[in-house]
C-alpha cells in the first residue's frame, strides 16, 4: 500500500492526529535509562527512538493483576466484571514486540479461546517503528527482523531527517485520513534492514532441534550456579503468559476478589503439587522448562518459536545471565566449542 | 507465524465463571478424606466422562482441582472425595448439606470408554487413585455388557484408609467383579491380604491382548506397577494412568500442571501410556 515520508519534526503532529482515532498507547522514558509503555497525553513526550521498554506491551492485554470474579461472602453471590473491548492505538512497537503479541493470541486462542484476553485485543490498532539493534537484541537469530510488518497497520522507518510511513491495512489508512503533513513518495524504497549481529551460533530453523536433545545437557546446572531464580525473566518477557489465581479477601471479611496475577516459572513453588513434592524443585530443571517454553514446548505442531528475542530476560537478570550464552553453550555443547564456563560465570570472570 | 495460527472463528469462552451447585450428601470415610454428592442448579447433568475433574471454587478460599468419581450414569448428582491436604480441602471439610459450593468443569480428559468397550477392563487403585477410577468402576457395571471382566486392585496403606465401604462390600460380592484387597499394614480386625499392590499382580490370571489396564495412585506406585505389568509382557498402549497437578485455570493457560510439554488439565489428567513414557516430569 501507500508510502510517504514524514519529517521528524511533524511526527508529533502525527502523534496527535492519531489520537483523534482513539487513546494512544506509547513508548515514553521512565527515569534515567528505563522506557515504558504508557497513555499518550502529550505528544511531545513520546520516545519512538528506545531501546526496549522495561514491561512489553502485554500488560495490556494480560494485566498483572485482573479481577476474575468479585464476590459478596455475606449473601455468598459473585459476579464477573463485564469484559470490554477498548479502542486503543499501540504507537512505537518494535517488530518483536509485535511478534510477542502475536504469540499470546496464539496462546490465548488456541484450545479454550479465553475471552478475557482476546476482548482486550478487539479493536486496537499497532503503529510500528524501526530500531537499532543494541547489545541484547537477538530477534534477528529467531527470524523476526527490525522490518517485520507482520500485524501492523502502520509502519515508520527511520530514515534521514525523518521516517518512512508504510500503510499496511484498510485500517492504517483511515488512522492517517486527513493528516495533510505527508509527503507521498511513489516508488520509495524501504530502508535497508538495520544489521543485526548474529548472537546465535545456530539458524532458528534448528533450535527445537538442538532442544530435542539438550534435556539432559550439562548447561542447566551450570546456568543454575548464577541464577536465583528471582523470575524477573519470566515478568519481562513478552511471552511468558504464565498466571496464579488467587482469592482476595477485603479487610472488613465481607467480600473480596478472585483475581489473576502473573507467576513465574523460575519461582520455586511453581511446580509443586498437593502433598508438598515438587516436579521441577531445582533451579537447573526450572531454567530448563523456562527455556524449553521458548523453544521447544510451544512449538511443537506449530513451528513456531516463542522467544522473540527483545533481549529483555537478559538485559533484567539480576544474576547477569544471557540467554543467547545459554543457547550457544548448548549448540558449543552438542557441536563443539568452549562456551559453556561464560554461561557458569559473568563474562568478566572468564580467564583468557 | 501466520495469522491463521490464531482462531478468530471460535466462540469466545469465559472459562473462569462457576456454576452454584449445592452439597446434598455428605460422608466421613476416614480422617482425611470426606465424601461429597453434588447438585447442580435445576438438576443439570455435569455431562463427564469417567476420569474428568472439575474445579472446586470456595469464595474467599479459592480453586482447587479435584477427581469427579461417580459415572455419568449416575442421574441428577455428581459425587466427590476429597482428601484434606491444603487450604481449601481443609475449609472444605467442614462443609455439610445445603451449603454451596462452586463447580467448573467438566474439565479434562478422561479414559477412552470408547476403546474400552468390549475389552476387560483392570482397575488398579491405590490410596485415593480409588476416587477417579470409581467413575470408571461404576460406569462399567453399569454397562455391564458392553464390557469383559471387571478385575479391581486396591490398596491402602491400613485397613482404615479403604475408602467407599459400602461399595467395596457390592464388589466384593457382585458376581461379575473380581476384587482383590491388599494394605500395607493389617490390624487386629484385619484378614485380608497385606502387602504392597504390586503383589497382586503376579497373581492374576489375564489375557493381556484384550485387557486396558487403569491405573491411579501416589506418585511412588506407578513406577513398581508398571514394572510389575511389563514383567506380565503387558502392551504398553493398554495402559492408562491418571496423573495429579496442581491447577490454576484448567484449561491450559495457566501453566502450573505442566508435564513437560503436556497439559495435564487438558492433554489429561488421564494419559494412554505412550503419551507420557519418556516424559521425565511424568512421575
Amino acid at each position: 500500500m501507500a508510502r510517504s515520508k514524514i519529517a521528524k519534526e511533524q511526527v508529533s503532529a502525527l502523534l496527535a492526529h492519531l489520537g483523534t482515532s482513539g487513546t494512544v498507547i506509547a513508548p515514553h522514558a521512565k527515569g534515567q535509562k528505563s522506557f515504558t509503555f504508557q497513555e499518550m497525553s502529550d505528544p511531545t513526550r513520546v520516545v519512538l527512538d528506545y531501546p526496549r521498554t522495561l514491561v512489553p506491551p502485554k500488560k495490556y492485554f494480560l494485566p498483572p493483576k485482573e479481577t476474575l470474579l468479585t464476590f459478596d461472602l455475606t449473601a455468598n453471590d459473585y459476579a464477573r466484571p463485564d469484559l470490554v473491548a477498548t479502542p486503543r492505538i499501540f504507537v512505537g512497537l518494535h517488530s518483536y514486540d509485535m511478534q510477542g503479541l502475536l504469540r499470546l493470541d496464539h496462546a490465548f486462542s488456541r484450545g479454550v479461546p479465553e475471552a478475557n484476553y482476546l476482548k482486550r485485543r478487539e479493536n486496537c490498532r499497532f503503529v510500528g517503528v524501526s530500531y537499532q539493534p543494541d547489545e541484547y537484541h537477538f530477534a534477528s537469530s529467531v527470524g523476526i527482523p527490525v522490518h517485520a510488518t507482520e500485524g501492523f497497520d502502520l509502519y515508520l522507518s527511520e530514515v534521514e531527517g525523518g521516517y518512512l510511513l508504510e500503510v499496511l491495512t484498510e485500517a492504517g489508512a483511515q488512522l492517517v485520513t486527513g493528516f495533510d503533513q505527508l509527503e507521498p513518495l511513489a516508488e520509495a524504497e524501504l530502508p535497508a534492514e538495520p544489521k543485526s549481529p548474529g548472537r546465535l551460533r545456530i539458524h532458528y530453523h534448528r533450535l527445537p532441534d538442538l532442544f530435542a536433545r539438550a534435556y539432559e545437557s550439562a548447561v542447566w546446572a551450570e546456568v543454575s550456579r548464577r541464577c536465583t531464580g528471582c523470575g524477573s525473566c519470566n515478568l519481562v518477557c513478552p511471552t511468558c503468559y504464565c498466571f496464579d489465581v488467587r482469592d482476595d479477601v477485603a479487610v472488613d471479611a465481607k467480600g473480596g476478589e478472585r483475581v489473576r496475577l502473573w507467576d513465574a516459572c523460575m519461582a520455586e513453588p511453581f511446580a509443586e503439587v498437593a502433598g508438598g513434592e515438587n516436579f521441577r524443585h531445582h533451579l537447573s530443571s526450572r531454567q530448563r522448562h523456562r527455556l524449553y517454553r521458548k523453544f521447544k514446548y510451544q512449538s511443537v505442531g506449530t513451528e513456531i518459536l516463542y522467544c522473540i528475542g527483545c533481549g529483555r530476560c537478559s538485559s533484567q537478570c539480576t544474576a547477569g545471565i544471557v540467554l543467547t550464552e545459554i543457547v550457544n553453550a548448548i549448540y558449543e555443547e552438542q557441536y563443539g566449542g568452549d562456551a559453556l564456563r561464560r554461561v557458569a560465570y559473568p563474562s568478566s570472570e572468564v580467564s583468557p | 507465524m501466520s495469522a491463521a495460527l490464531v482462531n478468530t472463528d471460535s466462540k469466545l469462552v469465559e472459562p473462569y465463571f462457576p456454576l452454584q451447585a449445592e452439597i446434598v450428601d455428605v460422608r466421613r470415610f476416614t480422617e482425611l478424606e470426606t465424601f461429597y454428592r453434588i447438585r447442580l442448579p435445576g438438576g443439570q447433568e455435569l455431562g463427564h466422562q469417567p476420569g474428568q475433574f472439575v474445579m472446586v471454587s470456595l469464595l474467599g478460599v479459592g480453586e482447587a482441582p479435584i477427581s469427579i468419581s461417580s459415572s455419568p450414569t449416575q442421574r441428577g448428582t455428581f459425587d466427590l472425595c476429597v482428601r484434606r491436604v491444603g487450604m481449601l480441602t481443609e475449609v472444605l471439610a467442614g462443609y455439610r448439606p445445603g451449603m454451596k459450593v462452586g463447580i467448573r468443569g467438566p474439565l479434562g480428559k478422561g479414559f477412552d470408554v470408547e476403546a474400552f468397550r468390549g475389552k476387560d477392563i483392570l482397575i488398579i487403585g491405590g490410596g485415593i487413585g480409588i476416587v477417579p477410577l470409581r467413575s470408571l468402576i461404576n460406569y462399567v457395571i453399569d454397562r455391564r455388557p458392553d464390557f469383559g471382566r471387571l478385575i479391581i486392585l486396591y490398596g491402602a496403606r491400613s485397613p482404615r484408609e479403604l475408602l467407599y465401604p459400602e461399595e467395596r462390600r457390592l464388589w466384593e460380592e457382585h458376581p461379575e467383579i473380581e476384587y482383590h484387597v491388599t494394605v500395607d499394614r493389617g490390624d487386629e480386625g484385619w484378614t485380608g491380604k497385606t502387602g504392597v499392590i504390586t503383589t497382586l499382580i503376579p497373581l492374576l490370571e489375564l489375557e493381556q491382548a484384550r485387557t486396558m489396564a487403569c491405573i491411579v495412585g501416589p506418585p511412588v506406585m506407578y513406577k513398581f506397577v508398571l514394572m510389575a505389568l511389563k514383567a506380565r509382557r503387558f502392551p504398553e498402549e493398554s495402559i492408562y494412568v491418571s496423573l495429579e497437578r496442581r491447577m490454576k485455570c484448567g484449561v491450559g493457560k495457566c501453566g502450573h500442571c505442566q508435564i513437560n510439554d503436556l497439559y495435564c488439565c487438558c492433554d489429561g489428567p488421564v494419559f494412554c501410556y505412550p503419551e507420557v513414557v519418556g516424559r521425565k516430569e511424568a512421575f
